[in-house]
């Protein structure tokens, strides 16, 4: 963590916005070129793999920052795969920080295995796979929580188009059939959830830096738009519908920001990326609201940031993992005791 | 006072505890002697009395729970408002009746503390911690609820001192109190925020008459305050007579961002309350168990989460030496919406209790049902909902107003 030492994560929000502006117009193979030599690919990942050995908390501006900027790169799951394979596989974890490589994750779905040898066979039907078409890596779930990384261009491996909102990074569904992979490329259990808690901070941070462009966005229209003699922040029910999503706004950072701190564990993680989907799905629709007309068409950029968070919400399952937090936090509590408390 | 027997004699205010000691030691102390029928989630819960809960409060003061971050000088702690937060968020793990002085602990004491002179601090500021005297706050009147500039009541220049004359109203626990917080105007009503001043008065001072005003809760703690041309002593003057309104803004900002800052964790207390009542009952322990419940909840318990964040988030910048300003106003605008929501749940729950009912669900619903009332009352005061969104507009979010 040396590299940690008299740095702020919040330095990290410039160069990330200057490198996010520089990619405008790059197709997906230079923008990993120019990410990576921002240092922005191996921000977590260790220094052996040409990363930067930085906390968790030094990736939320990066993604903050990609996403208030329309990045059109799966930064999010490059930034994990970088660390996530840093250990096992030391020189794919360098060449996808390096930007020479570009993996994947696909959010949904698991693969199911079959030993064959020194080979395992992976069948199964997979989806919310971003950019999996120009991937030179998918990292899948397999059941029992164990993750396999499968070359895209390996045999069986079929990469379909896939119905989705989100038009920045667009997803992509994938098929498994009868897929050989070396068992050497299977990620112990619990990778799963290691991977998960850790992207679920980085989806709220995906999602902060949506709602702030949408926010920010909305706030210029209400301050520049004028109707019945007025800037439509001269009226009561704009002014308070703005305020509320700058509420919300400040809920998802507060909420980020302790998920990061010495109190932060996977409830607060989950907290994080909860409150952000839910708020982040209000400031973005609130601020098409306020924009009117004009937030219905396709130039104004507010409708990217709804996708976006829409999809972000949908890979992280937020509506899954609701009910799973309600009922782990039933299931810790015990009944009351007749005898009093 | 018999329950209040058991409470230690021994003061723990007085060691050197750091960081998580000083949390295990609050800890220790409250769960050692908060009486059984203090606590509202407890079978044994019984409304404390007034002398009850002054004794109680007295008691956590020499333990070293509150006046926590007061000079030492005015007897207060000496300590942190990191570790005011640890404090609290020891008092509101447990579930213990509210402070029956909080005006005069959280607004009146950091008011006099900020603009009261050296003889008020030494008079007013340990008998508060001691509980020998308890506030209220008279700020609100029948023609100024939330546009606390356009109030009437009038302190005039009387010899040496103040004549005080007007109305104040919905002003909580005036009744028990023996001294008010009034914010009176010394110059004319169209000067709004200017010519305000501030007055503890006393309230046993002659043409003080208070009226009790019952609630939607049954209760009649919040009161109507008369003042009659009652005589205030200069030496009560808090602040010079045009810092009133600066003292009031002061008063509102600290009141929405940092009073009864154990919020978050009493509303857990409740939550898990809440859960295991449901887990005591056949029918309810199969709804919890369900899908639907558990979303609700787990929403309930993500806002709990996203509260403790603003809390947390106001107490660092703070103790970074940041002025909270306007961001109280979100803290106040979350926790009072999401405990309104909370409180709907679990009056939805518990109404569908297995019959008979059981122990569990009387002592559950005897308490939310009270919460439920009174949480109505919470996007009222501190300044509404629409006050507190047309502050983050206005001061937050600087929205332009301009034509």
């Amino acid at each position: 963590m040396s590299m940690a030492e008299g740095l702020q994560p919040d330095e990290f929000a410039a160069t990330a916005a200057r490198a996010v502006t520089a990619c405008a117009g790059l197709g997906i193979r230079e923008q990993a070129k120019n990410l990576a030599g921002d240092g922005l690919l191996g921000v977590i990942a260790d220094e052996d793999v040409g990363g930067l050995a930085l906390p968790l908390g030094f990736a939320v501006p990066v993604i903050a920052a990609a996403h208030s900027g329309l990045l059109g790169f799966p930064l999010l799951e490059t930034i994990l795969i970088g660390r996530l394979l840093q250990s096992s596989l030391t020189r794919l974890a360098a060449a996808i920080v390096s930007g020479e490589k570009l993996a994947t994750i696909a959010w949904q779905g698991e693969a199911a295995a079959e030993r064959d040898g020194g080979l395992l066979v992976l069948n199964g039907a997979l989806a919310r796979v971003p950019c999996a078409a120009s991937a030179d890596h998918l990292l899948v779930r397999m059941s029992g929580g164990a993750a396999a990384l499968i070359p895209a261009n390996a045999k069986g491996v079929v990469i379909e188009d896939a119905a989705g909102l989100d038009l920045t990074v667009p997803e992509h569904a994938v098929r498994l059939e009868a897929v050989e992979v070396p068992i050497g490329s299977i990620l112990p259990p619990g990778t799963w959830d290691l991977l998960t808690s850790d992207a679920n901070v980085l989806r709220a941070a995906a999602i902060l830096g949506s709602a702030e462009a949408c926010l920010a966005l909305a706030q210029e229209h209400a301050s520049t738009r004028r109707q019945f003699g007025h800037a439509l922040s001269y009226n009561q029910a704009i002014r308070h519908a703005l305020a509320r999503q700058k509420l919300g706004l400040e809920s998802i950072r507060h909420a980020i920001t302790r998920s990061l701190s010495g109190d932060g564990g996977p409830v607060q993680r989950d907290a994080a990326f909860l409150a952000a989907a839910t708020y982040g799905s209000s400031i973005s629709e609130g601020a098409l609201q306020i924009h009117g007309g004009m937030g219905f068409t396709w130039d104004v950029p507010v409708h990217r940031h709804l996708r976006r968070i829409r999809t972000l919400q949908a890979q992280g399952d937020a509506s899954g993992l609701i009910g799973r937090f309600g009922r782990r936090y039933v299931s810790e509590v015990a009944p009351f005791a007749e005898a009093g408390a | 006072m018999s329950v209040l027997q058991a409470v230690s004699a021994q003061s723990i205010a007085g060691e050197n505890f750091v960081g998580e000691a000083y949390r295990d030691a609050m800890h220790r102390w409250l769960n050692a002697n908060l009486p059984g029928s203090f606590r509202s989630d407890s079978a044994a819960f019984a409304s404390p009395t007034l002398q009850q809960s002054v004794a109680w409060e007295a008691a956590m003061y020499r333990a070293g729970l509150t006046g926590i971050t007061w000079p030492q000088a005015y007897g207060g702690h000496g300590r942190s408002l990191r570790e005011h937060l640890i404090a609290n968020q020891e008092i509101g793990r447990l579930a213990m009746p509210e402070s029956v002085n909080s005006i005069g602990k959280e607004l009146a004491g950091p008011i006099i503390l900020a603009v009261g002179t050296e003889e008020q601090k030494r008079r007013f500021l340990p008998a508060i911690l001691e509980m020998r005297n308890i506030w209220c706050q008279g700020f609100s009147e029948p023609e100024a609820g939330s546009d606390l500039a356009g109030l009437r009541t009038r302190a005039t220049r009387d010899g040496d001192g103040w004549r005080i004359t007007g109305q104040k109203i919905w002003t909580s626990g005036a009744y028990r109190a023996h001294r008010c917080l009034v914010l009176a105007r010394t110059g004319a009503l169209e000067d709004r925020h200017r010519g305000l001043a501030m007055f503890a008065v006393p309230l046993d001072a002659k043409g003080v008459r208070v009226r009790t005003i019952k609630s939607i809760d049954g209760r009649e703690s919040f009161c109507e305050v008369f003042f009659d041309e009652v005589e205030v002593a200069q030496a009560d003057a808090i602040g010079a007579p045009d810092e009133g309104w600066a003292a009031a803004i002061r008063v509102l900002e600290i009141e929405r961002a940092t009073n009864r800052m154990y919020r978050a964790w009493r509303f857990e207390n409740e939550l898990r309350h809440l859960i295991s009542a449901c887990k005591a009952d056949a029918a309810l322990s199969a709804m919890v168990a369900d899908r639907h419940y558990a979303v609700r909840l787990g929403e309930v318990a993500v806002e709990i989460e996203v509260l403790k964040a603003h809390v947390e988030t106001a107490v660092e910048a703070l103790a970074r030496g940041d002025k909270i300003g306007a961001r109280g106003s979100l803290a106040k605008l979350y926790w009072s919406e999401s405990h309104q929501r909370f409180a709907a749940l679990a009056i939805e729950l518990l109404s569908q209790a297995s019959l008979p009912q059981i122990q569990a669900i009387k002592v559950a619903r005897q308490r939310f049902e009270a919460i439920y009332l009174q949480a109505r009352a919470e996007t009222i005061y501190a300044g509404t909902t629409e006050i507190q969104l047309g502050i983050i507009a206005d001061r937050i979010l600087q929205l332009s107003r301009g034509k």
